[in-house]
C-alpha cells in the first residue's frame, strides 16, 4: 500500500488547484510487489471507474510496462491478469506522490499516504 | 414452502430481523417471518430450501442453530397431534439412524423428564437404529421458556416453572451457527491493535451485515480510526477502504520506518490483508477522491465527540475564523507546512452537520443501490424521525422501530440507507449548513443528536434551543474521562 487502485481515485484537493491535479506524480519510491488473490470479475467491473491514461503513465513511472497505451475495447483475459497486477499487487510502502499543478508533496509511509492539506490550502 | 426453527441470542433484538432480511437480499432468496412474536429465542421463519437456512447458519451473528420444523404446540397434547397430522414429515427419516436432542432455553429441565419427554415420541414408530454419535437424522426438541433475570435461582420456583414453556418445537436439525464464533475469534481483546474507539467484535459484524458485504466489493469507513468495523467486511470477503483525520488512529503508537501500521497488523492477524485497499490520513471534509460512484457500501461509527472529537481543518472554537492565506515562513527559511510533524489547526465539527454531510458523501460515493450503515447517537427521549436529514437520491431501510442500542440517557442507532440515485451527482461542498447554525438561536426543536457532546456531559438534562459556550467549557474541564467506547 499505496496501491495503484487506490491511487487512481486520488487527486490533488489543494484549494484552486484544478489544472495538472491528477495523477499524482511518484518520486523516491520504495515498490514492494505482494502476490493476491484474481479476482477478474471485480477487475472488469472496476474498468469503467478506472483512468486509462494516467494508470498507464503511473506504472509506467514504477517500472511496469505491461498495459498498452490506448484502453482495450475488449480484454482478453491476459490482459485482465497485468491489470489485476498492476492495480492490486504494487505497493508504494515510502515515497511521495506531487501534484503537478500546484507543487504540493503527499508523503507515504509505512505504506500510508498523509494526505492532510495546510492551513492555507483548505477551502474556505 | 417449508419452516424453519432458529435459536436466536437475545443481545441486540432490535437488530434481529434487520439482520436476516439482509442476508435474504444478499444471496437472493425469500424470507418470511411466522412467529408472532419476532423478539423470542426461536424464530420460526419460511424459506423456499434447505440451502437458504444454510446461508443463515453461515452469516447469521445471533443465530445459534436451526432446525427444519415438523411440528409446534403450546403443549406436548398439541405438538404431538401437529405431527401426526403432518406423518409425511418423517416418512424420509423413517429407516435413518437417528437420535432425539432435548434443548431447553431459559430453563433447565433434570434428565430425567428430558428421557420421558422423549419417550413420548415412541409412537411415531421410527424403525432406523438408534444413534448417538453422528447419527443420520438428529431430531431435536426446542421448549421455549420466557427469559428471566430474577427468581430462577429459587429451586421452588424453578420446579413451578418446569412445563410452563411459551411454546415446545420439534424438528430435525439442519446446523449450527457458524458466524457466532467470530465473536471470539475477531474479539477486541485479543486483537493485535485496538484503541477506545474500537467497536465490539459483535456490533461490528451485525453492522457489516448491513452492508451486504461479499467479495468482489469495496466497503469504506471515512471515520476508520483502528479500523475495526473493516475486518468484518474484509472477512467476509469484500475488500476495504478506510481513512481518518488522525494517522495516529490508523498507526498505533509504534514509530520507524519498519513498523507495521496497527491496522495492517490486526487485518494480518484475521488472514485478510489481501482485502485492505489502503488506509489513509485526510479530513473527510477536505477529501482526496477524485470521483464518485465506485463504493459499494460506506460503514462507519462518527465521532460522538464524546471520546474522539469530531472535529475538521480550520480554526475557531464555536465560529469560523479567518485561515492564513500564505504558507507560514519559519525564521530557518523553510515553511511549517513542510516540517514532517506539521499538523493543520482543526475546528469542532458539529454532529448535525456532519451527519448531512455523511449522507451527502454516501450519495456521492455509491454505486447504485449502494448502502449506508452507520450509528447515530441520540438522546432517547428526544428522538424523532425527522432527525435523520432527508437527501434525494438517498433513502432510509428502516424496520419498525428501526434499530436501537439503549445506555439509558442516551442510545444510538444503526441506520441503513440505500442509494436511490443512478448518478454519481456533484461532490458535496462541506460547508456549514446555515440551519443547523440557527438552533443555537432559535426555541425550535433541534435534532435528538445536536450538540451530543455537551449533552453528553450536561448528562442530558432537558434544554430548550439555546446552548451556551461556557457550559462546553465547564464541562470539558470537569469531565472525567468516562464516556461511552
Ligand atoms: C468514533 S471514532 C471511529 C472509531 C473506529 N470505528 C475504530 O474502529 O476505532 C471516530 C474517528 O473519526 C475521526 N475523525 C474525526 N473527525 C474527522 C474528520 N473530519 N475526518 C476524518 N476523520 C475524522 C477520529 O480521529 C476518530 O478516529
Ligand atoms: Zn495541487
Amino acid at each position: 500500500m499505496v496501491r495503484l487502485i487506490t491511487h487512481n481515485m486520488l487527486t490533488c484537493h489543494v484549494r484552486n488547484c484544478t489544472k495538472d491535479n491528477f495523477p499524482l506524480v511518484f518520486s523516491d519510491v520504495e515498490l514492494v510487489v505482494r502476490e493476491a488473490p484474481e479476482n477478474l470479475d471485480f477487475i472488469r467491473r472496476f474498468l469503467p471507474k478506472l483512468d486509462w491514461a494516467a494508470l498507464v503513465d503511473t506504472a509506467r513511472s514504477l517500472g511496469d510496462e505491461s498495459l498498452p497505451g490506448t484502453q482495450p475495447e475488449e480484454f482478453t483475459d491476459e490482459q485482465l491478469r497485468a491489470l489485476h497486477h498492476v492495480l492490486m499487487e504494487m505497493h508504494v510502502e515510502e515515497g511521495k506522490m506531487t501534484c503537478r499543478g500546484c507543487g504540493h508533496i503527499y508523503h507515504i509511509s509505512n505504506g500510508i499516504p498523509n494526505m492532510l492539506l495546510a492551513e492555507h490550502e483548505v477551502g474556505r | 414452502m417449508p419452516l424453519y426453527a432458529l435459536r436466536v441470542s437475545l443481545s441486540h433484538l432490535s437488530f434481529r430481523i434487520p439482520e436476516l432480511l439482509s442476508i435474504s437480499q444478499l444471496f437472493g432468496f425469500e424470507i418470511k417471518f411466522v412467529s408472532s412474536d419476532k423478539f423470542r429465542s426461536v424464530l420460526v421463519v419460511e424459506l423456499e430450501k434447505d440451502e437458504h437456512v444454510e446461508r443463515i447458519l453461515d452469516r447469521g451473528m445471533m443465530v445459534m442453530s436451526a432446525i427444519k420444523l415438523y411440528a409446534s404446540g403450546g403443549s406436548y397434547e398439541e405438538l404431538h397431534a401437529d405431527l401426526r397430522a403432518h406423518k409425511e414429515y418423517l416418512e424420509p427419516h423413517m429407516d435413518q439412524s437417528w437420535k432425539i436432542t432435548f434443548e431447553s432455553i431459559n430453563h433447565n429441565v433434570t434428565e430425567k423428564r428430558q428421557r420421558e419427554t422423549i419417550d413420548t415420541f415412541e409412537w411415531t414408530g421410527l424403525r432406523g437404529p438408534i444413534r448417538l454419535k453422528n447419527p443420520e437424522v438428529e431430531f431435536v426438541i426446542y421448549e421455549d421458556y420466557t427469559f428471566l433475570t430474577e427468581g430462577t435461582h429459587d429451586r421452588d420456583f424453578r420446579l413451578r416453572r418446569d412445563g410452563n414453556f411459551d411454546r415446545v418445537y420439534f424438528g430435525s436439525r439442519i446446523g449450527f451457527g457458524r458466524a457466532r464464533p467470530l465473536l471470539n475469534t475477531h474479539s477486541v481483546k485479543t486483537r493485535a491493535y485496538y484503541g477506545n474507539t474500537s467497536m465490539d467484535a459483535e456490533m461490528g459484524f451485525i453492522m457489516t451485515s448491513q452492508t451486504l458485504a461479499a467479495p468482489g466489493k469495496i466497503i469504506y469507513d471515512p471515520f476508520v480510526g483502528t479500523g475495526s468495523l473493516l475486518y468484518a467486511a474484509a472477512h467476509w470477503g469484500a475488500y476495504v477502504i478506510g481513512s481518518d483525520i488522525d494517522g495516529r488512529q490508523i498507526r498505533g503508537k509504534a514509530k520507524g520506518k519498519e513498523t507495521v501500521p496497527g491496522v495492517f497488523r490486526a487485518a494480518e492477524q484475521y488472514g485478510v490483508s489481501n482485502q485492505f485497499l489502503d488506509c489513509l490520513v485526510y479530513d473527510v471534509t477536505q477529501s482526496p477522491l477524485r470521483r464518485g460512484g465506485w463504493i459499494d457500501a460506506i460503514i462507519t461509527d462518527p465521532p460522538y465527540g464524546v471520546r474522539a472529537g469530531a472535529k475538521r481543518t480550520g480554526k475557531g472554537k464555536s465560529h469560523k475564523k479567518p485561515l492564513l492565506e500564505e504558507p507560514h515562513l519559519l525564521p530557518d527559511g523553510t515553511y511549517s507546512h513542510t516540517r514532517e510533524d506539521y499538523v493543520p489547526p482543526f475546528r469542532p465539527y458539529e454532529l448535525t452537520n456532519l451527519m448531512l454531510d455523511l449522507i451527502l458523501l454516501a450519495r456521492y460515493l455509491l454505486v447504485p443501490k449502494g448502502r449506508l450503515v452507520f450509528f447515530l447517537p441520540t438522546v432517547t427521549e428526544e428522538y424523532e424521525a425527522i432527525d435523520i436529514p432527508v437527501v434525494e437520491g438517498m433513502r432510509e431501510l428502516k424496520v419498525g422501530e428501526g434499530s436501537v442500542e439503549n445506555f439509558g440517557k442516551w442510545g444510538r442507532r444503526l441506520i441503513t440507507m440505500e442509494k436511490t440515485a443512478t448518478d454519481d451527482g456533484p461532490p458535496p461542498t462541506f460547508e456549514d449548513h446555515p440551519d443547523y447554525a440557527d438552533f443555537e438561536k432559535s426555541q425550535e426543536r433541534a435534532p435528538g443528536h445536536y450538540q451530543f457532546r455537551d449533552r453528553y456531559f450536561e448528562s442530558f438534562k432537558p434544554r430548550v434551543g439555546k446552548v451556551a459556550d461556557e457550559v462546553r467549557e465547564e464541562s470539558e474541564a470537569s469531565s472525567a474521562s468516562q464516556g461511552p467506547a
